[in-house]
């Protein structure tokens, strides 16, 4: 049995820019504002001597790894991760593991994109082959729909009442790009996307960077009394799903695999219970509702009732993406997920105002990305 | 003897009402005067794919020693399209291959060497696809009595369901109907003198001269299919010739429309569909000249496994909503950004990806079994490493596991149907075409359909698309 690297490794700082269409603002300009509100969360004045490596990660930087030393002036080791919308905790797991395995005692993560600044307001449609078209992320996650509802019978309302949610949560975090309360009939009466989701299930789509500054355990109260340990990281890749044999389109096994991962590193056995705050991938609706089951948070099939009663809702059993998640924030890639481990430590640590949940000892956050194809987890906890 | 072995065609279902192009659609059910149209995802190559994949239904494919293509829209100016049809049906790579272009009579022309190289013994069968997709000015008079669509004939001297008899061919030099190398639309003469000049008088010679050097008469011949540009010009051809109402082929217009270089075929088509044993039919066609073909049906015509003729495809339609889609399928609306510029997809890509791509051959793992598309080193199911045969999956029947409407992706016709499809156990991410949404369901019985996937780089990338079994929803 593999040993974990459970507590072995602390956040002291997290910080993370505006998200939104920042018209006005490079990478650089946005990698700086997150890398430096991580610094002073960490107590960090001189980050030359006090950070050891850099792990970044980004889906469309054409600047590769240097894009973020030279926006930090950090000559240091830098690595650039790349893993789909996995990409953020993927460059925090990097770094997690390089603390663990004795090679540096302080590393900052920073995760940012910019897909603002390509000319156009949704995600790109890709035309770089012939097969697989078209490749429209609505498109690709969709695909599961058909088949939860014909078998579950759920429907378009259920998973309205996720962007409702979200929206509403997304009005309590200040660093949000959406800050609107929306109605069921408002999702249900969108323009469609690719069905069933209309515009209100798609995550908005904005610029970001987020970033923490990890280190060892035992050196973690020289930054700060209230540190949050890593409980477990993993990453997982999972077959094509559209290519798949085995594929039922009932969830996305690259989540289920990533979790079972997740709990054994962590030494969870009842998710629902001992979880006390998560942020999940909702880039569409329906993502999330996947999520609650692959996840474990439910039992397959019976989202929709937990949705209803208001389990995951800010004030529920388990409160799922309390600042709003991709909704609200969007979604530049390389950015989800240390934005989401940036919310967590805030959850932890009872610093997130109004959207503060009650007596978390534990936060998941999760992203899922490809066709789906990857999927990434972190698990944090208080000492 | 050398003769029509099998045959079959293709018509884009949709249909362009000529009342929808003077802005006055006609209502939910009412069919007025129309002509076929290919849509954005269709072009001579794929309309001919099509055709060629009916004509050779229930037949070996590896029998095809030889494909002619003929058309005056192929896509490329150079670059065989016959190569690329033969792909596309995975035929033999010991296949030979020729374009006929150029002119309304290329179908023909293609026909009688076909025939020619049975009768030398050069070939045992050849495949013959005409296939046209002519762009006419938007408003123009040629733009309502155009049509798109293919014929495709398997030649050769076994099982013949008619056989050749004879032909007789003019030639003439004429500048009426025209289209040179820096021009999108065809250009036409004044009408009358197209008609005085070039259609009517050549015909008519060709055909004649085909009956004198046969020694018969039009009245000795139970079909009679003429190529014509209108149905003026049609009823005045028949005229001059003295034929009976009953034998003329019924030359389409306002259903059909006239479909170039693979007007005179798909009219030998049509007549076959209906022939009976021993009933003797002539086909004749125009341009730069005329060329008439005698050929007569054999007992074998109703012995032919049935197949998706002219008359069937006819049947199945479905009208343009707007004039404006139609601009937008053909390209003829006005865009942002001209497109060009770009390399386009990668060549050595395509180069890698011609099987998959063009032929949807995909894979059979030899030790499990499992079927998979595209091509890969390590079989999904098993793990087994370069294990595999190759598996022809454009022919067999797949079923829709699940589905997406996808109003994102740019089309004229909104939204795309993605589906996956699973056929033969490989699955496929692959659009649905000829299905509306309320007919999408999981189960949904598919078929392949050859298509023009878009065109990155400014030439025609080709792919396959599923659609559903005619009778299978």
């Amino acid at each position: 049995m593999r040993e974990g690297i459970r507590d072995r490794v602390a956040i002291v700082g997290v910080g993370c820019c505006r998200f939104g269409e920042n018209w006005d603002q490079s990478p650089a300009d946005m990698i700086v504002d997150a890398a430096y509100e991580a610094y002073q969360d960490a107590g960090i004045e001189e980050p030359q001597r006090q950070i050891d490596a850099v792990f970044t990660g980004s889906l469309y930087s054409q600047k590769g790894p240097h894009e973020c030393s030279d926006a930090l002036k950090l000559w240091k080791p830098v690595t650039m991760v790349s893993n789909y919308c996995a990409t953020g905790t993927d460059a925090f797991r990097c770094a997690a593991m390089s603390i663990a395995c004795g090679l540096y005692d302080s590393v900052l993560v920073v995760g940012y994109d910019k897909p603002k600044d390509r000319g156009v307001s949704g995600p790109s449609v890709m035309m770089n082959q012939v097969r697989d078209l078209p490749q429209t992320p609505a498109g690709w996650f969709a695909l599961c729909a058909a088949t939860y509802f014909e078998k579950y019978g759920a429907g378009r309302e259920d998973l309205a009442k996720i962007a409702v949610k979200n929206h509403h949560n997304g009005t309590l975090a200040p660093k949000s790009f959406l800050k609107r309360e929306i109605t069921v009939k408002d999702v249900l009466e969108a323009r469609l996307i690719s069905w069933p989701f209309g515009l209100y299930d798609c995550a908005a789509q904005t610029d970001g960077a987020a970033a923490a500054v990890l280190t060892r355990s035992d050196l973690a109260r020289r930054f700060r009394a209230d540190p949050v340990l890593v409980k477990a990281v993993t990453v997982q890749a999972g077959p094509n799903p559209q290519k798949d044999p085995g594929n039922d389109f009932l969830s996305w096994k690259p989540t289920a695999w990533a979790a079972a991962d997740a709990y054994r590193q962590a030494g969870i056995s009842d998710p629902r219970a001992e979880i006390g705050v998560a942020q999940l991938h909702d880039c569409f609706t329906l993502t999330e509702l996947l999520s609650y089951e692959d996840l474990g948070f439910c039992e397959k099939g019976s989202a929709k009732e937990h949705i209803a009663s208001g389990v995951f809702e800010l004030t529920g059993e388990l409160p799922v993406n309390t600042d709003g998640g991709l909704k609200t924030f969007g979604h530049p890639t390389g950015a989800t997920g240390v934005r989401m481990i940036y919310e967590n430590v805030l959850q932890l640590q009872g610093r997130a105002g109004a959207r503060q949940v009650k007596d978390a000892r534990l936060a998941l956050s999760h992203n899922i990305g490809g066709h789906p194809t990857a999927c990434g987890i972190a698990i944090l906890g208080k000492e | 003897m050398a003769g029509i072995t099998s045959y079959g065609a293709y018509v884009p279902p949709t249909r362009l009402a000529l009342a929808t192009i003077d802005g006055r659609p006609p209502k939910e059910g009412e069919v007025g005067p129309e002509r076929s149209v290919a849509w954005n995802d269709e072009d001579a190559i794929t309309m001919g794919v099509a055709a060629a994949v009916e004509c050779l239904r229930g037949l070996d494919r590896a029998r095809v020693d030889a494909v002619f293509f003929a058309s005056t829209t192929q896509p490329f100016r150079e670059k065989q399209a016959a190569a690329l049809v033969a792909k596309a049906l995975d035929l033999r790579r010991d296949v030979a291959t020729a374009d006929h272009a150029g002119s309304l009579r290329a179908g023909l022309a293609a026909l009688r060497a076909g025939f020619d190289a049975v009768a030398a013994g050069s070939a045992r069968a050849v495949l013959i696809v005409a296939s046209d997709c002519r762009l006419a000015a938007p408003g123009s008079g040629l733009e309502r009595s155009f049509g798109d669509g293919a014929a495709a004939f398997l030649v050769s001297d076994a099982d013949v369901v008619a056989r050749f008899e004879g032909g007789f061919a003019v030639a003439d030099e004429l500048v009426d109907l025209w289209r040179s190398e820096r021009d999108r639309f065809v250009h036409s003469w004044e009408e009358r003198f197209v008609l005085q000049e070039g259609y009517a008088p050549n015909l008519v010679e060709a055909v004649r001269g085909l009956l004198e050097r046969s020694g018969g008469a039009a009245g000795d011949f139970a079909k009679l299919a003429l190529f014509a540009p209108d149905e003026r010009s049609h009823a005045g051809a028949v005229r001059a010739l003295r034929i009976e109402r009953e034998r003329v082929v019924d030359p389409l217009f306002g259903r059909l429309g006239n479909t170039g270089a693979a007007f005179a075929p798909m009219l030998l088509a049509a007549a076959l569909e209906t022939a009976r044993p021993g009933e003797r039919l002539l086909v004749a066609g125009y341009g730069d000249g005329a060329d008439a073909l005698a050929l007569r049906a054999t007992e074998h015509v109703e012995k032919l496994e049935p197949r998706r003729g002219v008359g069937w495809h006819l049947a199945r339609r479905r009208s343009v909503r707007s004039y404006d889609r139609y601009l937008k399928a053909r390209s003829l609306d006005s865009r942002e950004w001209e497109g060009g510029g770009d390399p386009g997809l990668s060549a050595t890509i395509h180069f890698r990806e011609r099987d998959e791509d063009l032929a949807l051959v995909g894979q059979r793992c030899r030790r499990c079994g499992a079927a998979q598309f595209p091509r890969q080193r390590v079989c999904e199911s098993c793990f087994a490493k370069d294990a595999f045969e190759p598996l022809r999956l454009s022919d067999k029947i797949g079923r829709v596991v699940t589905y997406t409407f996808d109003f994102f992706f740019p089309t004229p016709d909104p939204p795309t149907i993605v589906t996956v499809t699973e056929v033969e156990g490989a699955r496929i991410h692959m659009q649905l075409v000829n299905a509306l949404p309320q007919q999408t369901r999981i189960g949904l019985p598919v078929e392949f359909s050859f298509r023009r996937i878009h065109q990155v780089g400014g030439r025609p990338n080709y792919y396959w698309k599923a659609t559903p079994v005619p009778g299978g929803e």
